[in-house]
């Protein structure tokens, strides 16, 4: 049961806790690289912010998306049997928040679409 | 000891009362005789959540009416050009000690101090899991809060801002005692606010009334869980900011002074992690108790109760990232400023939710313009008005043009008092009669309303319009003829406003406020929680079991049957106090928890905590230490008498549920208030690991300096060594002290005490070690910092060398053995914390350095 439960909170917040990581993430590479100067070194052919940022982005976004479609899949099979009103308390608050997560990452993302590195 | 599991009758037997009348004669009795709280001059032992948080509101409001008078001071002195009321360095202490104050002794106080109150009864628990920890906080703060708000009658009071920016706070600029007293008396303060966290979270998830799953918790629950937990991550960055701005002053530590490798900017940092998210954790707390006024008053249930929720949390978490938008103007990259700005509006979409959740519990129901109602309105406008300023100044460019001036502080304060101050009044106008024989009044409580609402606009407004046309903000006064003299006299007469306004507050206090035992105003507004319950000083009578989220509203004749008893546990089954704890997420009743009643032990160990932190400001260090010594000898006599062991068999406590009186492990409530403070201590390393990094950063081709010789590998990995051979000792000893059979052998105290030695012996190698390699703390910001992470681990193993000896003294005392082993589980826990700590300092301290920190 206590794993269950664990579980559960881990989905409702994963979304959140993606984010929380994307936002460390960009800005400790940032405030890193150029802080040291490095801010010009290539990734993948593009420059190493941009890509860092790009790529921080979308392994967020996976994991909010995955979130929202265990969410989604727990939410369908709970239509058909007996859950308790706190499963579908936790279900229901895990869509909502994977679903805004998904958001929060696309909008943390995008300055690296229109800014220079380190300007 | 686990719980027994819940006979399958709970299941079935939901609407079925538990307990049939009449009740055991002296049942009642024994209840009442066990919370009756402590008469004469022991009266201040008490530890009830109903005289302790009634007590730590009074204080709160007592520093709201202080720091309010400074405020008046200034707004009279900026009433004209060019006055001479006050003085440039008077003036600089009161802005300084007015945002203090209101910060620190006020606000994060005040919330905290209803929640003392507010929990227990909104869930049906007679008490918080911790009193004693409630009253030690509390006390903490009146005492060190006083003494403290007193410097400033002595010109002693600090003056560089209440987010005390080096190097102006730094001992070239700041030599005098001033910044200290800022320093040191908010630290203990900011321990009071973090034992009261521990308490909120623990009291949330462990003590409700039955069948008060996640779903049905009241908002409010859900705001304070949440507010709990923001304290628990950024309080530890201004913990860490003050100490280690304090060891640069006391010490000559560099880590904020550029010469030598600091950066002022870490304070910043530092600062603002904690700064920012301080806004939300006032915010959301009034917004649990604008979510419990509303449906109130609309006679509705709340619109959207999971949005709601989903808001509290997303903004628990998205505060986390706006902290550099206090920084914008100091030429961080663009890049940078990028994402801050992006999660500030990004925390605008939850505040909204919320906002239209409200409007449409409005809009479903029937709103009684009540007193209450009116200040939930007036929060709703003033609060959207900030918020919208706040989206301005979330914008980079907006922010340089208004940085620093007075169209920040109109923003501020229309945030703050709006979303926070409001709210408050709110909600004293609408649980008095829940404290109180007599509710507050309706006709001057719309005066109130009326000289606040007004007051406040006709203050701030114009203050948005003095700022944008160049009044920087903290000038003790300005010369004729800059456009801002009409202004500014506006600004005054607006807060005197709001003065009269609190004024006719306090006398509606004096004249209806009379403190109710069980005889309270009873449930005025019709509400639908249980707050609002028929209760004494053992809270209810029997503890309810629910069935929605207002079961007032919709369980007919609770309040009648939890009065008469019928619910779950309505007498003592230990003799003493006791509250029923139920499990985190369905709140089926696992354990009765015996709850320790009044003592001094709280009271002294706060007073000795407060004069701790206060006589080493002015430099008394043997009379500190020494009181630092008795604070700690009183908490270890107040842990004496906790951890009873089972002092009864399981107890029935209605409809055939048995539960235990005392459990270990994970489902023991200190248990969980232990996880919660490794949590707090493990942000306080995380925060300092950051500052070294950070000072890394500022400081190429120095890390570490030139002339600076890194001891050899083997000493960190024989402290590493012993530390983990010193927590594998305690996992033997753990090991060995399992079983159901109360045996306690003599293997434990020897295994904790070779432990011992093995973890002092650690940090003393590690320390040896970078003494004898020449490394100072005071030449560089690399020295400084390295010492740092040595001084906290130090403090770790301190704290459980006390602890490891305090375990052994228990064993001595026949008071830990395999069953009562509840202080040995917590001495257990924080040494593998501490192990860990200092496993990850090692790796930092001489691992960094030599994997290319140099570079």
């Amino acid at each position: 049961m206590a794993g269950r439960r664990t579980l559960q909170v881990l989905v409702m917040l994963g979304g959140l806790i993606a984010w929380a990581l994307q936002f460390t993430l960009i800005y400790g590479v940032t405030s890193t690289l150029c802080g040291r100067g490095w801010a010009d070194k290539t990734l993948f052919g593009g420059g190493v912010v941009p890509v860092t940022i790009l790529l921080s982005t979308l392994a967020a976004l996976a994991i909010g998306a995955a979130m929202l479609l265990l969410s989604l899949k727990e939410y369908r099979s709970l239509q058909h049997g007996t859950a308790s009103a706190v499963d579908t308390f936790m279900n229901q608050a895990a869509i909502l928040i994977s679903g805004l997560s998904l958001v929060v990452i696309i909008w943390h993302g995008v300055p690296a679409l229109i800014l220079p590195a380190c300007a | 000891m686990n719980a027994p599991g819940l006979p399958k009758s709970f299941e079935r037997d939901r609407s079925e009362l538990p307990n049939p009348l009449p009740r055991p004669e002296g049942e009642f009795e024994g209840l009442k005789k066990a919370w009756e709280p402590p008469k004469g001059i022991s009266f201040i032992t008490a530890v009830n959540n109903t005289y302790v948080g009634l007590w730590y509101v009074g204080t709160a409001f007592l520093f709201f009416i202080l720091a309010g008078i400074l405020a008046l001071i200034m707004r009279a002195q900026l009433a004209s050009p060019e006055s001479d009321l006050v003085g440039h360095d008077l003036y600089n202490q009161l802005f300084t000690m007015h945002g203090t104050v209101m910060m620190f002794l006020f606000a994060v106080p005040a919330v905290e101090a209803a929640s003392v109150y507010l929990l227990p009864n909104m869930q049906a628990a007679r008490d918080l899991p911790f009193p004693r920890l409630s009253a030690y906080a509390f006390w903490a703060y009146f005492v060190g809060g006083l003494v403290f708000f007193c410097t400033i009658f002595f010109g002693l009071a600090p003056n560089g801002g209440w987010f005390m920016y080096p190097p102006l706070t730094s001992t070239k600029y700041s030599p005098a005692d001033n910044a200290d007293w800022w320093l040191l008396g908010i630290g203990f303060i900011e321990i009071s606010a973090i034992a009261g966290a521990i308490e909120i979270i623990v009291g949330v998830m462990k003590t409700r009334a039955v069948g008060m799953s996640l779903d049905k918790l009241p908002v409010y629950s859900w705001a304070m869980l949440v507010f709990a937990a923001m304290i628990v991550i950024g309080f530890p960055a201004i913990i860490l900011g003050t100490l280690l701005l304090e060891l640069e002053r006391a010490f000559d530590w560099p880590f904020f002074i550029a010469e030598r490798g600091g950066d002022p900017l870490l304070w910043q940092h530092l600062f603002w992690f904690f700064g920012h998210p301080e806004v939300y954790i006032i915010f959301l707390p009034a917004t649990g108790m604008v979510s419990m006024i509303v449906p109130a008053m609309a006679q509705t249930p709340l619109v959207g109760y999971r949005l709601v929720v989903l808001a509290l949390i997303a903004t628990g978490f998205l505060s986390f990232g706006l902290w550099v938008h206090h920084m914008f103007a100091t030429g961080l990259p663009k890049m940078s400023l990028s994402f801050f700005s992006a999660a500030s509006t990004a925390v605008a979409v939850p505040s909204g939710i919320q906002v239209f959740a409200w409007i449409a519990t409005i809009a479903s129901g029937r709103m009684k313009l009540t007193t209450p109602s009116l200040f939930v309105i007036g929060f709703l406008f003033i609060f959207t008005l900030g918020g919208l300023t706040g989206v301005m100044v979330a914008m980079a460019p907006f922010d340089w043009q208004a940085h620093d001036s007075y169209f920040v502080v109109a923003h501020l304060h229309y945030v703050l008092i709006g979303g926070m101050v409001f709210p408050l009044f709110a909600a004293f106008y609408y649980w008095v009669p829940v404290a109180s024989k007599r509710a507050l009044s309706e006709r001057l409580g719309r005066w109130v309303f009326g000289l606040m609402f007004l007051g406040v606009n006709v203050t701030f407004l114009p203050m948005h319009i003095t700022g944008l046309i160049g009044m920087p903000r903290r000038v003790y006064t300005y010369p004729v003829g800059m456009g801002w003299d009409a202004l500014n006299l506006v600004s005054t007469v607006g807060a005197f406003m709001i003065a009269i306004g609190v004024a006719i507050f306090l006398v509606d206090m004096a004249r209806n406020f009379r403190f109710a035992g069980e005889d309270n105003a009873g449930n005025v507004w019709n509400a639908g929680t249980l707050e609002w319950l028929p209760n004494g000083n053992y809270a209810t009578r029997s503890i309810p079991s629910v069935n929605s989220r207002e079961p007032l509203w919709d369980q007919p004749d609770l309040a009648k049957n939890v009065e008469d008893g019928r619910y779950y546990l309505p007498g003592t089954a230990t003799g003493g106090r006791e509250a029923l704890v139920t499990s985190p997420f369905d709140a089926r009743p696992q354990y009765i928890l015996q709850i320790p009643g009044p003592g001094w032990q709280p009271v002294l160990s706060a007073v000795f905590t407060a004069a701790f932190f206060l006589l080493l400001t002015v430099k008394l260090i043997f009379l500190s230490v020494i009181c630092g010594v008795l604070a700690v000898g009183c908490v270890i006599w107040w842990l004496w008498e906790t951890d009873p062991g089972p002092v009864r068999p399981p107890a029935d406590i209605g409809g055939g549920v048995v539960v235990p009186v005392y459990v270990t492990g994970p489902m023991n409530h200190s248990w969980w208030a232990m996880i919660v403070l490794m949590i707090v201590s493990g942000m306080v390393f995380t925060c300092l690991i950051f500052s070294y990094l950070f000072l890394w950063l500022v400081n190429p081709m120095a890390w570490p300096p030139q002339e600076t010789v890194l001891p050899s590998v083997a000493w960190p990995l024989a402290a590493a060594f012993l530390y983990v051979v010193s927590a594998a000792l305690i996992l033997w000893a753990s090991r060995v002290l399992k079983g159901d059979d109360r045996r306690a052998p003599r293997s434990v105290p020897i295994l904790i005490g070779v432990a011992l030695v093995l973890v002092s012996g650690a940090s003393a190698v590690d320390l040896w070690a970078q003494w004898r390699s020449g490394l100072s703390p005071s030449a560089h910001a690399y020295g400084a910092a390295v010492y740092a992470i040595l001084s906290l681990q130090i403090f770790f193993v301190l704290t459980t060398l006390v602890m490891g000896l305090y375990t052994i003294a228990r064993w001595v005392a026949g008071r830990l053995d395999s069953v009562r082993r509840t202080t040995f589980d917590n001495t257990m826990l924080f040494w593998i914390y501490t192990t860990g700590q200092g496993l990850v300092g090692l790796l930092v301290v001489y691992g960094f350095p030599r994997l290319g920190g140099g570079v």
